[in-house]
């Protein structure tokens, strides 16, 4: 799942345990899961280490991408 | 001089009394012919001016079959044919327009099969880079005839890219500038860089194919496309349309970064958003990683805040429901109470305890405990249980009687 598709998920579980009448372990389960999207998330920007990478398409379709020095 | 060139038409003086008795074209028995004399001519231009730069105004322009232009260039006073050979037109914007003041930069030569002389143009230019604006206004009205400019179709940046796209050229500023910056604000985020030459007559054809390749690549949430600052001809490719097309087509959105902050192209009018330099468009692409993990924060709060009012909520209706579960309670509870008493009453009566008190016994099967009250459930020297007052005990059938 794509940074934003998480962030979005984030948000529909923040407003579904906003909205009313909803039942106490559906909504442990939906807190349950944001903690986890946001670990992911949080992941993903701290210990992810950006690469430069020059594309090469080696046949039509066919890609490599290299690093070059950054 | 060019060499070879034995005899000199444009001598001052008298022509014949500088030429030598025997050399052509001296009398009438040395006539030359028309073609030596232009080919001479020619030579005699070319060879003692060099390419110039002209000003005139521009009339008769003609646009051949054959992709070639000509024109006159004139001034109050004079005139001389130009022609442009379309193999020299791809450095110039686009065709002047009729009176238009331009300067031409060419060579001037004979053009034989006319005795013409004529300025055989490779560079052009209106007065004050009109022929650039003129250009660039016509790619404009096409592209916004298509519908390429509508503010409508400017697509939104993504929030928090994690892979960002660069059309240019390996080895340039450019692509020095937005790595510094995607390093510093967003370490975490890579960088895909598809190359193009970003300058010269190849550059608009390289430019286009590399987005077209990072599109098919996929793989990425945003594009820039650019090059650092360089003259107008170097920033020409983006003025491409082409180029300025390729754009439009992209599937993700477009962050045009070219030039200096005054520099603005077609691409810049196409892209979805048009950042000023390279380096701002980086800017543009990623947000401050701090800026992101403040925002996760600020949701973890969200979510956790979230789950304490559900718990609150589903509190107050427990602790509601139990009020009501202990009312309609008390309210049954003597109802209950008498039922139990009553119901008692008869169980004692009915029960075969009582029975068994007064002496009586249960036969029962061994194994089953079903109760054994005809001659037909026993079977001589079977095991059978008689149940008494106060317990079991076993028994075995001597005889049927």
């Amino acid at each position: 799942m794509s940074y934003e598709k998480r962030i979005d998920r984030l948000r529909e579980i923040v407003m579904a345990l906003d909205g009313e009448g909803l039942p106490l372990d559906s909504a442990l389960k939906l807190f349950e899961e944001g903690i986890e999207i946001l670990r992911l998330a949080s992941d993903e920007l701290t210990t992810a280490e950006g690469r430069v990478q020059l594309l090469i398409e080696r046949a039509e379709g066919v890609f490599e991408t290299r690093d070059i020095d950054g | 001089m060019r060499p070879g060139v034995e005899f000199d038409l444009f001598a001052s003086g008298s022509a014949p009394a500088f030429v030598a008795p025997a050399s052509p074209g001296s009398s009438p028995e040395t006539a030359i012919q028309v073609a030596s004399l232009t080919e001479t001519a020619r030579a005699v231009i070319e060879g003692s001016l060099p390419p110039l730069w002209v000003r005139g105004e521009v009339s008769d322009f003609k646009r051949h079959r054959n992709g070639h232009w000509y024109f006159c260039l004139r001034d109050a006073a004079a005139q001389v044919r130009c022609v442009v050979w379309s193999r020299s037109q791809r450095g110039i914007p686009t065709a002047p327009d009729e009176g238009m003041e331009v300067t031409a930069f060419g060579q001037l030569t004979v053009y034989a099969a006319r005795g013409e002389m004529h300025l055989n143009v490779s560079a052009l230019d209106a007065v004050g880079d009109g022929l650039w604006r003129k250009a660039m206004e016509e790619t404009r009205l096409r592209l916004d005839r298509d519908g390429l400019l509508a503010p409508g179709r400017k697509r939104a940046l993504p929030a928090a890219p994690t892979r960002v796209g660069i059309v240019t050229s390996p080895d340039g500023a450019a692509l020095r500038d937005v790595i510094s910056v995607i390093q510093r604000r967003a370490p975490h985020v890579s960088l895909i860089v598809s190359a193009a030459t970003v300058q010269g007559a190849n550059a608009p054809a390289e430019i286009v194919a590399a987005i077209q390749r990072i599109c098919r690549f996929g793989a990425i949430d945003v594009l820039i496309v650019g090059r650092g600052g360089g003259g107008r001809e170097d920033l020409w490719a983006f003025n491409d349309e082409a180029v300025a097309r390729a754009i439009a087509d992209a599937t993700v959105p477009v962050i045009s970064g070219v030039g200096h902050e005054i520099d603005i192209t077609i691409a810049d009018l196409v892209a979805d958003h048009r950042a000023a330099t390279p380096s701002a468009a980086a800017e543009a692409a990623v947000p401050m990683r701090t800026d992101l993990l403040a925002k996760l924060r600020v949701l973890g709060n969200e979510l956790s805040i979230s789950l304490q009012h559900c718990a609150a909520s589903a509190r107050h209706d427990l602790e509601s429901g139990a009020l009501a579960l202990r009312r309609a309670a008390s309210l049954d509870a003597e109802r209950r109470r008498y039922e139990i008493s009553a119901a008692a009453g008869r169980l004692n009566a009915l029960s075969p305890l009582a029975t068994l008190a007064r002496g009586y016994a249960v036969a029962r099967d061994a194994k089953d405990r079903r109760t054994l009250s005809a001659v037909e459930d026993f079977h001589p020297g079977e095991l059978f249980t008689l149940t008494l007052r106060d317990g079991d005990v076993m028994a075995r059938v001597a005889e049927l009687s």
